[in-house]
């Protein structure tokens, strides 16, 4: 049981990480990786600013830096790209470049040394079944008040609506009037939040270091591509299944595992079921 | 008959659960050495009939028969093999490629496409290759005339060329190989009216000289009037009309609800 | 001298890597698991020559025929998945190689490594000794690779290979066998990335996970695109880069603890302004689709 929740809270950090990468993927179709580079930037500037401030302040200010980080990010390099009309792979390999950037400088200015950030709350509380921690249950009351609110918003606001129809032609897109770099700003901004959101709930339960990004991230892609691609509110039932399968794993193998684990779910989900698990068949002409 | 069609059918399932069929049983048989046009609405499923044949749609029911082998369990290159070419809608040459590159891509010829085989038979090899660009030139040249500027152009990107030009080099290319059946999808879509005049002439030329067998879906009716010679109308899943291309779009049937008049 | 052969010899490891993952990017075929293929080879080599006393040239095809084999899964991923997808698979690949050679300790002897790898023997009889031994190894096989892949690119091997990028559908229906061109090129490809894993592990006569791990196979997606694709300078150029800068950031006498992360960020900041300004990369010749 302990195994279960401990997996469903994992689960929904995967989310919120993938719903920041998908709402950049699908607004752009760029493969962020430097996602990893924002993730890991959100974590160390909320680890460096609480040193100064209240936790509560330093995650906010983590977050509005990060959201700054992920739109500078698109406004320096992707979009640069774009007008210059370089295929998506150009894209990817110079966000490769982005994320190799992002975490060295932080190695650079903080160091390479594992890092937590020094919480003064770590009470258990029993539920009956299974106990909580207070860092945990910090981290459900957010990530749950957050991927709510994003699917309400998202499924009920006009932006949400614009996303998706970006998501499928951004030429039409704009060619009917609408403003594309509007919303591929407010992807960014949203992206980054949603990223740093993951990282900075990450942390207050376990340590950090510039190196971590990268699993995390890819595991979160995994998370969207299970979820069905396409589709950002799949990303949280992607996330919390593979977050599921993860600590179920953790009762036979050791934590070591867990990668290979997660690839081998996610071949077997794109060999044998590519549209993902909230997806349909398309007819393709 | 050369390619036979019979009773294909197909169905996907769409966005909310429902069966949606396509095809519903199409026949269809291709005389050896006759220019057949594929006629039908958007979403008739015309295209996807191309696919059936060509190998890239596969989970359909029914037989498709070239010169009496089944095609069904082939893939796409075993059934272009056989000797089927295909146009592709919308698809043009590989633009990275050089005019030349793209002719020799589409030899039936493959020498020399085993990684390392250079190796082992240097001379052979460039013998071939010098044959398969005379084939080349020499197409080049029946078609469009000599001393064309494609001749001149071999080596140099196709992507420097129109979207017309790209269209006919991609039909004239299908000579290189020994194909009997091809299958042009919208030959003239996108092109001007003076390219659209060469590729009839071009597609009539090759039909007669090369003794191929053509089956292409067009919406231009004067271009199906002036090079088929018979016409299959497409609708609802079965192909509703057959017959000599003048009778079939002169069909009541067909007027009113393909052509709208 | 021995410092400059050392950095020689690592030079030619890199440059057999980043030349073997061209071959695919050629086919624009992006893979993000060079790495797993150079450590496969590293271990295997290490196998061979641990077990069994065999002449340079057997144990050299033995690793590169096994290290190709491995390559299957990524051959099936390419036929089956797209795009972003199978760039995915490919990452996916790579870690979990990675997970196996830390873990299963019974062969790889997990995260500790193995040490006391044999030298190479030339023909079973002479043992390479030093650097220089390893150095005129290493350089016959960068030259053999650069002079077979030259030839490659230029057969109709080649030509297909080139073709596959810009469109699968078409070369199918050209009569191509699409699986085939993808499977012999990641085949080759893993080849000698299998033999530049087997030529390092018995250099360094020691070997752990740590080295072939993701970020590796990122640095050397990034040397070769900053050197350049679809020929055969760029990718020498971008070893080149890459292998030089870190001697000379240490030469002008940067600290190690500076110098590491510094030299990141030079490769990232090369990366993001070569893929801008010149997509082709430095030395190179086609783009990347």
């Amino acid at each position: 049981m302990q195994f279960i929740i401990n997996g469903l809270i994992t689960g929904l950090l995967y989310s919120l990480l993938a719903i920041g990468f998908a709402l950049v993927y699908n607004t752009t179709k760029v493969f962020h990786i430097a996602a990893a580079g924002i993730y890991v930037f959100a974590a160390y500037m909320f680890w460096w600013l609480s040193g100064y401030m209240p936790l509560c302040l330093a995650g906010g200010i983590s977050l509005l830096l990060s959201m700054g980080l992920n739109y500078s990010i698109d406004l320096l390099v992707y979009q640069p790209l774009k007008r210059k009309k370089a295929s998506n792979n150009i894209a990817l390999v110079s966000s490769i470049g982005v994320m190799t950037i992002i975490v060295n400088l932080l190695a650079l200015f903080f160091g390479n040394e594992p890092k937590s950030v020094s919480s003064t709350f770590n009470a258990v509380y029993d539920v009956g079944l299974f106990s909580l921690s207070q860092p945990q249950l910090i981290q459900v009351g957010c990530s749950l008040v957050l991927i709510i609110g994003f699917i309400v918003f998202f499924l009920r606001s006009q932006t949400g609506l614009k996303i998706k129809a970006i998501s499928e032609d951004e030429l039409l897109f704009a060619g009917l009037g609408y403003n594309s770099r509007r919303i591929r700003a407010f992807a960014f901004l949203l992206g980054g939040f949603f990223i740093a959101a993951a990282s900075c709930l990450n942390v207050v339960e376990v340590g950090m270091d510039v190196n971590m990004g990268m699993n995390v991230l890819i595991t979160a892609i995994v998370a969207m591509i299970i979820g069905g691609t396409g589709k950002i509110e799949a990303c949280v039932l992607g996330g919390l299944t593979l977050g599921l399968i993860q600590s179920l794993v953790l009762i036979h193998f050791s934590t070591s595992w867990q990668n290979a684990i997660t690839f081998i779910l996610l071949l077997a989900f794109l060999f044998i079921r590519p549209q993902g698990l909230a997806g349909y068949k398309q007819r393709t002409v | 008959m050369i390619l036979e069609l019979k009773d294909i059918q197909l169905s996907f399932t769409n966005a909310r659960k429902e069966r949606f069929h396509l095809l519903s049983g199409v026949n269809l048989g291709v005389q050896e050495g006759e220019i057949t046009a594929l006629i039908g609405g958007n979403g008739a499923g015309k295209t996807t009939l191309f696919n059936i044949i060509s190998g890239f749609q596969k989970d359909y029911t029914g037989q498709v028969l070239f010169k009496n082998t089944d095609l069904s369990k082939l893939a796409p290159f075993q059934i272009s093999r056989c000797g089927i070419g295909r146009l592709f809608q919308g698809k043009q040459l590989m633009g990275s490629l050089t005019i030349l590159e793209n002719m020799l891509m589409a030899s039936s010829d493959r020498t020399g496409e085993f990684p390392f085989s250079y190796l082992v038979y240097p001379r052979f090899l460039k013998a071939k290759e010098s044959e398969k660009t005379e084939l080349a030139v020499h197409i080049l040249e029946t078609l469009f005339g000599k001393g064309c500027k494609y001749v001149d152009m071999l080596h140099h990107p196709a992507s420097e060329l129109s979207y017309g030009e790209q269209r006919m080099i991609a039909i004239a290319r299908l000579l290189m190989g020994e194909n009997e059946l091809l299958l042009l999808d919208e030959p003239t879509a996108g092109v001007n009216p003076v390219y659209n005049q060469t590729i009839a002439r071009i597609i009539s030329e090759m039909a007669r000289d090369k003794n191929l067998t053509i089956l292409m879906i067009e919406h231009n009716m004067h271009f199906v009037r002036e090079v088929a010679s018979k016409c299959a109308f497409l609708d609802e899943g079965k192909i509703a009309v057959y017959g000599e291309t003048n009778a079939v779009i002169d069909n009541p049937a067909v007027r009113s609800s393909y052509l709208g008049l | 001298m021995e410092y400059i052969l050392h950095i020689a010899f690592m030079l030619n490891i890199y440059i057999m890597l980043v030349l073997s993952t061209n071959v695919t990017v050629m086919a624009n075929l992006l893979t993000l698991c060079q790495a797993a293929f150079y450590g496969i080879g590293a271990y295997i080599g290490t196998l061979f020559l641990m077990q069994f006393e065999l002449p340079i040239i057997i144990i050299a095809l033995c690793v590169m025929g096994l290290s190709g084999l491995c390559s299957i899964i990524i051959t099936l991923a390419s036929v089956k998945l797209k795009g972003d997808y199978f760039i995915l698979a490919t990452l996916g690949f790579q870690m979990v190689v990675y997970t196996i050679l830390y873990n299963w300790i019974d062969v790889t002897n997990g995260p500790f490594g193995i040490s006391g790898i044999p030298a190479l023997k030339l023909l079973g009889i002479w043992e390479l000794q030093g650097v220089y031994a390893y150095f005129a190894v290493s350089l016959i096989a960068v030259l053999l690779m650069v002079a077979l892949f030259a030839g490659l690119k230029l057969s109709p091997y080649g030509r297909a290979l080139r073709s596959l990028r810009s469109d699968e559908q078409s070369l199918q229906a050209l009569g191509r066998d699409v699986s085939f061109l993808k499977g012999s090129a990641f085949f080759i490809s893993a080849a000698f990335a299998g033999l530049a894993g087997m030529l390092y592990a018995s250099y360094a006569s020691y070997i752990d996970p740590t080295s072939f791990t993701l970020l590796e196979s990122l640095f050397i997606v990034s040397a070769l695109f900053i050197g350049g694709t679809g020929n055969i300078a760029g990718p020498i150029l971008g070893a080149l880069f890459v292998v030089i800068l870190p001697e000379v950031l240490r030469f002008i006498g940067m600290p190690e603890s500076i110098a590491a992360p510094l030299r990141q960020i030079i490769y990232g900041l090369a990366l993001v302004l070569v893929m801008y300004f010149r997509p082709q990369g430095l030395g190179g010749k086609e783009i990347i689709k």
